[in-house]
């Protein structure tokens, strides 16, 4: 039997994170959101009837911050605090630097495979999706979660119904 | 992004997460999580390879459509590369040296300080 390597399954980003820090030595390690329930709505109408929400971590261009990339080191500098939202008509000039993501294997050159407007776009018009909702929102990261859970969350809710969403993808980087 | 969508679909929207961050998510728990094996950064498809990112899209619909409960998890079949090494790299201390290691502690520490200010003037 040929298996496939023992390192070839999905990086364990906690045991790698948290070893991480340590070393570094900080005390005290993060820890992330765990609960055993969780809630489930079902779609209740075709997908080729709803409308869409999307939701993304990334950043507007925002000048005077500092390199925001492609390929821009970690920049805290371009981190946003609030929910920002902005016209899916458009395609939108957004950046991932303010966030950890695997700068040594990708460089955040191509939006498209952060931010998936253009693709959703497509899915509309072949009549995938019924519509797009009329705006995206951006959800700040760097949040303690409970910043998230009693302040983002639900304002994403609010704008998710402002805009009579069926139904929402959500892309963290 | 996690307790977005448990958010979301609490009050009765129904939610996929897109991510490469297989662990984290499904620690949270999550209703529905299409999860790409590939660097983070690349949660929608393969980078200037509109095909990847198509199909990558097409999935996530289909798993909003058809979750049967809550944590459903499909892994998308599409491979970063044939060879997984790329995968030991991510935070990977025993590929770093002390000297390595403490200049991560100056950046970092750096970085936090920025954070810190910047979230003050929110």
């Amino acid at each position: 039997m040929d298996f496939a390597p023992e390192h070839d399954v999905p990086i364990p980003y906690m045991q790698r994170t948290r070893d991480y820090y340590l070393a570094l030595g900080y005390g005290n390690p993060y820890r992330w959101a765990h609960f055993t329930d969780v809630p489930f709505t079902p779609l209740t109408k075709p997908l080729a009837q709803a409308r869409v929400a999307l939701i993304t971590t990334a950043a507007h261009y925002q000048p005077g911050v500092g390199d925001q990339g492609p390929g821009a080191p970690y920049n805290a500098a371009a981190k946003f605090y609030k929910v920002y939202s902005d016209s899916t008509d458009t395609i939108p000039d957004l950046r991932i630097s303010h966030v950890g993501y695997d700068r040594k294997h990708t460089r955040a050159e191509d939006p498209n495979t952060w931010f998936p407007l253009a693709q959703l776009q497509e899915a509309f018009k072949a009549g995938r999706i019924g519509e797009l909702a009329p705006r995206f929102h951006g959800a700040p990261t760097n949040r303690s979660h409970r910043t998230t859970v009693e302040t983002d969350a639900p304002e994403l809710l609010r704008r998710c119904r402002e805009d009579s969403a069926d139904a929402a993808i959500l892309v963290p980087t | 992004m996690s307790l977005v969508a448990r958010h979301l679909e609490a009050s009765g929207i129904p939610t996929v997460i897109m991510g490469c961050a297989r662990d984290i998510v499904e620690h949270c728990g999550v209703p529905r999580f299409l999860f790409s094996d590939f660097p983070l950064g690349n949660s929608a498809g393969r980078p200037f390879d509109p095909e990847s990112q198509a199909a990558t899209l097409e999935l996530a619909l289909r798993v909003l459509e058809a979750a049967p409960a809550a944590r459903t998890t499909v892994q998308s079949p599409q491979r970063w590369r044939n060879d997984a090494s790329w995968k030991l790299d991510y935070s990977n201390l025993s590929t770093m040296t002390p000297e390595e290691i403490a200049e991560k502690r100056r950046e970092f520490d750096v970085v936090k300080a920025v954070a810190k200010s910047k979230r003050d003037d929110a």
